[in-house]
C-alpha cells in the first residue's frame, strides 16, 4: 500500500535536496508567489548561496528586522540603482579569495527592468559570474502597487488608475528576458511557479552556467494583493499565463533560444485576465490590443527559436 | 519579553533569544485546510505548491498541514487533483 502510494509522488520532490533555510512563519501575504519562489531556490541549488538584493517585497524577510534574521542564508542589502554592480563586487571577491559559492542577485522587476537595468546590462555585457533572478510581479508592489516597465497593457495600478482620461496603463510591457538573451549571455530563461520541475531544471542550469559567466532567470510571480485575485489562485494564474502564451517558457544558451514548453492550442488571453481584478475593466478592444501584443511577442520568440531548427513556428490563435 | 502570553514564538518586534525569528502566522488564517486521508493519493502537489512549505508527510501515506504556521491561502485545496483538501471556516474550530 505504502509503496504503491510512493509511486504517485511528484518528481519535483526529487529536486528538493537541501534544507529550507527559512523559518516557518515569515512576513509574506497568504498565497504569496514570492514566498514559494524564495523557499524553492535554496532547496534546489543549495544553501551555500549569497543573496544580494534591493528594497522590495523580499527585502523585509531577507534582510531581517531589528537584530534578528528570518533565515540562515547570507544576505547583502543594497540600493536599486546598483544591484548588479554590487553582485559583481561580491562575485569577484569570492573568486579572488578562492571561496566556492554562488552569488544570487535577487530583485523584483522594478530593479531589473527600470531602475537597475543599466548596471544589469553592464554586468551581462562583462559576463560576470553570478545568477541574476528577477521575480516579475509586474509592478512596484512593496511601495504601493505602482506601474513598472513590465506592467502589461491595460493593467490598473495606483499610478495608472481607472478614470475618465485613462483606463489603466496605455503602453505595452517590455520583454525583459528577451532583452537579456540578446546580450548573448551563457544562460537566460523564463520560468513560472506552475511548472516547478521546469523552474528547478533552469535553476540548476543557471548554477552550472554561472561557471561560464552571467546567468539570468525571469520568474513570473503573481501578487495576490496587488493584482486582486483570490489567494488560492496563485498557481492557477501562473498556469493560465503559460497556457495563453501570455508568459511563454523558454531558455537561451549564448543567445540561442529554445522553447521549453510549447502550448498546442493557446487559449485567448481573456481566460487569463478574467481571474485578475486589475484587468476587470478591460473592454473587447482593450483585450484585443493585449492579445495582439501577446501574439506578436510569441511569434517573435518562435521565429527566433526557429533559427536553431529545433522548434516549429507557433501558430497564433487567430488562425 | 520573557512573559509573552499571546504567541508561542517571539514576534519580529521583540528581542528574541531564538536564533531565527518566527511569527505565529497560523493566527492569520480565516480558513483551515482539512485533509481527507482516504482520498489522498500521496501525489505531493499540495506540499510542493504550498508557499510556506507546511504540508508534512505523515507515515508516508498522506499529507497534513502544520497549523501553527499555515496562513490559510487555500492553494493546497485548489491544486489537489483529487479534491482531498477542503477549506473550512476557522470559526467552526473555536472551542
Amino acid at each position: 500500500m505504502t509503496d504503491k502510494k510512493k509511486e504517485n509522488l511528484t518528481k519535483v520532490m526529487d529536486y528538493l535536496k537541501h534544507k529550507d533555510p527559512f523559518s516557518k512563519g515569515v512576513a509574506f501575504c497568504p498565497g504569496c508567489g514570492l514566498e514559494l519562489l524564495l523557499r524553492f531556490i535554496p532547496q534546489v541549488i543549495g544553501n551555500d548561496i549569497v543573496i544580494t538584493g534591493t528594497p522590495s517585497c523580499s527585502a523585509p524577510v531577507l534582510l531581517g528586522q531589528n537584530n534578528q534574521s528570518w533565515h540562515t542564508l547570507s544576505y547583502f542589502g543594497t540600493l536599486m540603482t546598483g544591484a548588479a554592480a554590487n553582485a559583481t563586487g561580491l562575485a569577484r571577491y569570492y573568486r579572488k579569495a578562492g571561496i566556492e559559492n554562488t552569488v544570487v542577485c535577487f530583485n523584483g522587476d522594478g530593479t531589473a527592468a527600470d531602475i537597475g537595468f543599466g548596471n544589469l546590462s553592464g554586468a551581462a555585457e562583462r559576463n560576470e559570474p553570478f545568477i541574476y533572478i528577477c521575480y516579475d510581479n509586474e509592478g512596484y508592489m512593496n511601495t504601493g502597487i505602482q506601474k513598472s516597465g513590465t506592467t502589461p497593457y491595460g493593467a490598473t495600478t495606483t499610478t495608472t488608475p481607472l478614470g475618465s482620461a485613462h483606463k489603466g496603463k496605455n503602453l505595452r510591457r517590455m520583454n525583459l528576458a528577451l532583452k537579456m538573451a540578446m546580450h548573448k549571455i551563457p544562460y537566460a530563461a523564463t520560468a513560472t511557479l506552475s511548472d516547478l520541475d521546469d523552474l528547478a531544471k533552469k535553476l540548476l542550469k543557471a548554477k552550472e552556467a554561472k561557471k561560464r559567466g552571467f546567468a539570468f532567470l525571469h520568474v513570473f510571480t503573481p501578487c495576490t494583493t496587488g493584482w486582486g485575485y483570490a489567494p488560492e489562485n496563485t498557481i492557477e494564474v501562473c498556469r493560465r499565463a503559460v497556457k495563453t502564451n501570455y508568459f511563454p517558457l523558454w531558455e537561451a544558451v549564448n543567445g540561442k533560444i529554445r522553447m521549453t514548453k510549447t502550448v498546442k492550442k493557446p487559449k485567448p488571453v481573456s481566460t487569463y485576465t478574467e481571474l485578475i481584478k486589475k484587468f476587470a475593466h478591460m473592454s473587447e478592444e482593450d483585450l484585443q490590443i493585449l492579445q495582439d501584443d501577446v501574439d506578436y511577442e510569441y511569434c517573435m520568440l518562435g521565429g527566433l527559436s526557429l533559427l536553431e531548427g529545433e522548434c516549429q513556428l507557433p501558430v497564433s490563435s487567430e488562425d | 519579553m520573557s512573559s509573552n502570553k499571546y504567541f508561542k514564538h517571539e514576534g519580529p518586534w521583540s528581542d528574541a533569544s531564538d536564533p531565527l525569528m518566527c511569527s505565529d502566522t497560523g493566527d492569520w488564517r480565516t480558513k483551515r485546510p482539512i485533509v481527507d486521508k482516504d482520498k489522498c493519493i500521496f501525489c505531493g502537489f499540495c506540499a510542493i505548491y504550498c508557499p510556506i512549505q507546511v504540508m508534512e508527510m505523515v507515515e508516508e501515506s498522506y499529507f497534513s498541514p502544520n497549523l501553527g504556521f499555515c496562513k490559510g491561502c487555500g492553494i493546497c485545496a485548489k491544486e489537489c487533483p483529487k479534491n482531498a483538501i477542503s477549506m473550512m471556516p476557522e470559526g467552526d474550530f473555536k472551542k
